[in-house]
């Protein structure tokens, strides 16, 4: 059983009458990415500002690796690095410069550091323009200085901010191998997103935030798993359909609820789809109905997110 | 404990940032020729030899070495315009997010700032030391005592840098920082004695200006340029009160930082 490397205990921060965090209870394995998923303004961004020890809790704390956040916080940031959701630069710098003294204060020593500049500025596509002023850049390309400090600290704990707002697909997909390869490389990821894709492919577990509470954490098959009836297999047969062959599939394990569109057309609605489409498909062959196409279909971690707060994260992040 | 190696990493960053200033810096060298060459040059002329030679023979020399102290002041108090502007960018966030101390962050910011405030006038202070030296070739210069004054106002700068990043922290708006240095600016300097000695003061303005920390820094450069007079600071006195002055800022920086800046209410 991996052991936590950071674990948050009942985590609050209040401005004034605004509660941005309340209560935060959570644990994040060492090793492993965990995605961080809300709406804007769930309080993502000010549990990381803690973890980081940016902002004081009003109450409770988190332990960063052995190290209480209120109680000894420089020793606390000398295991985490963060990558902010908006680049922290200031205009008159260049991403050589930046990279360079980030790398310094992170102690890099300076052998390692030009090795380590120039791999991580190739990798993010910025070798060229390293030493352009970047008041120059486009919001994406400082977006990418951002995540680029993050690579060149390799720190223990990773926090990553949404760091692929503004970023192309291309762009994206880049990021998120860097991410990997950074937790490949022995790092722990806490990402903090609202974009669901983004939770989904790269989290090992996904903990969903919302006005500050934790709604829930697991791994994203599980978390769609658990909503009943989620997954959704939508299936054409040959001939119309009797109202006892319904009955059967309603009777079948994991299926909550069969509708019938058409005469020939059933939306079944079930749990771990993946297993009991065999059986649906063998039932109609053994009742000699034909199947002209089959569709399945999994819930997302919008779904996820709607099963718990009765919101997608649009709706939510619009009140 | 306190890592030199992290507080100089972060002092670098400031002084990176030498030339940002650069328009500042012509104003400036353009305000200290005029403040040379025709007030000072002018007012000289003016006073009676009885005053010049309780000042120490010369107030042209007097004045100059004044001068030099308070363009040092002006320069140093840079870096709380600096710390605007970061929170402008975010910047402050990403500073105490990283791998040093507040302690190492605020004396390393106020050591970059008062570096790069030498930088800046260094040019000028040699015109000055230049300008004591030519007209007084008798005075003796220990260069021992030049050293400890050099010392000490490398201690002041850094000081005024810590006074300027505690004001920065603690006013949140930059308009009301710059209304308000603007007040210090014209009190600190004339109540000292950059630009005349504390016997001609008023005994009530006098009481004040002996605790100033400009008092502290031009007497002390005035004795370690050789310029001997019976009506400056005690050396022993402006160095005590200078590192007073830059401990009390650093201390209140350091504890800004983690009071105002931790606790969030910068956001």
């Amino acid at each position: 059983m991996p052991k936590p490397i950071i674990r948050i205990v009942n985590l609050t921060k209040k401005f004034g009458n605004l509660t941005a965090v309340d209560h935060l209870n959570l644990e994040i394995e060492e090793g492993e990415i965990l995605g961080l998923l809300g709406p804007n303004g769930a309080g993502k961004t000010t549990t990381l500002l803690m973890l980081t020890t940016v902002l004081r809790p009003t109450e409770g704390t988190a332990f960063v690796g052995p190290y209480d956040v209120t109680q000894e916080p420089d020793k606390a940031r000398t295991l985490v690095g963060m990558a902010f959701q908006d680049p922290k630069v200031l205009w008159v710098s260049t991403p050589w410069d930046i990279l360079n003294w980030h790398a310094k204060v992170c102690g890099i020593p300076s052998n390692e550091r030009e090795k380590r500049l120039r791999w991580v500025l190739e990798e993010v596509g910025l070798w060229n323009e390293r030493r352009k002023s970047v008041h120059t850049f486009s919001g994406g390309m400082r977006k990418r200085i951002e995540v680029a400090k993050i690579l060149v600290q390799r720190p223990k704990i990773a926090i990553i901010d949404e760091p692929t707002t503004q970023i192309d697909i291309v762009g994206k997909h880049r990021i998120w191998n860097m991410i990997r390869s950074l937790r490949d490389e022995g790092s722990t990821i806490l990402l903090a997103t609202n974009e669901l894709y983004e939770a989904d492919v790269l989290s090992d577990r996904v903990a969903i935030i919302h006005r500050g509470k934790l709604l829930v954490c697991d791994n994203p098959k599980k978390l769609k798993d658990s909503i009943p009836g989620g997954d959704v297999i939508e299936v054409v047969l040959g001939k119309d359909v009797s109202k006892k062959c319904l009955e059967e599939v309603e009777r079948m394990n994991r299926v909550v609820d069969v509708l019938s569109t058409k005469p020939n057309h059933l939306k079944i609605y079930l749990n771990k789809a993946e297993e009991v489409l065999p059986q649906i498909t063998e039932f109609f062959l053994k009742m000699r109905i034909p199947i002209k196409s089959v569709q399945m279909s999994e819930p997302t971690l919008d779904d996820v997110f709607a099963h718990y707060t009765g919101l997608t994260i649009e709706e939510a992040e619009k009140r | 404990m306190i890592s030199l190696r992290n507080v100089w990493v972060v002092a670098e960053r400031d002084l990176r940032t030498f030339l940002n200033y650069k328009h500042v810096l012509i104003m400036r060298a353009l305000w200290f020729l005029a403040q040379i060459a025709l007030f000072g040059l002018v007012v000289n002329k003016m006073l009676r030899p009885d005053v010049q030679e309780a000042v120490g023979g010369s107030y042209f020399s007097f004045y100059a070495a004044g001068i030099i102290i308070s363009l040092l002041y002006s320069t140093s108090v840079f870096i709380g315009y600096d710390i605007y502007e970061e929170a402008d960018h975010g910047v402050i966030e990403y500073l105490l997010s990283l791998p040093v101390s507040r302690k190492e962050l605020v004396l390393g910011r106020s050591i970059g700032g008062g570096l790069r405030s030498f930088l800046y006038v260094s040019p000028m202070l040699m015109v000055v030391l230049y300008l004591i030296w030519s007209s007084n070739p008798q005075s003796f210069v220990s260069p021992l005592q030049l050293f400890i004054a050099f010392l000490a106002l490398f201690l002041f700068t850094f000081g005024v840098s810590g006074f300027s990043i505690t004001l920065a922290v603690s006013i949140k708006s930059s308009d009301k920082f710059d209304i308000f240095l603007g007040m210090i600016n014209a009190l600190i300097v004339r109540l000292s004695t950059t630009l005349y000695p504390l016997v001609y003061m008023p005994s009530y303005y006098a009481g004040i200006a002996q605790f100033n920390p400009l008092t502290f820094a031009a007497d002390l450069f005035r004795w370690g340029a050789g310029l001997e007079s019976a009506v400056l600071t005690a050396p022993a006195i402006a160095i005590f009160g200078i590192i007073s002055f830059f401990s009390l800022f650093t201390f209140l920086g350091i504890f800004l930082h983690e009071r105002v800046l931790e606790g969030g209410s910068w956001q």
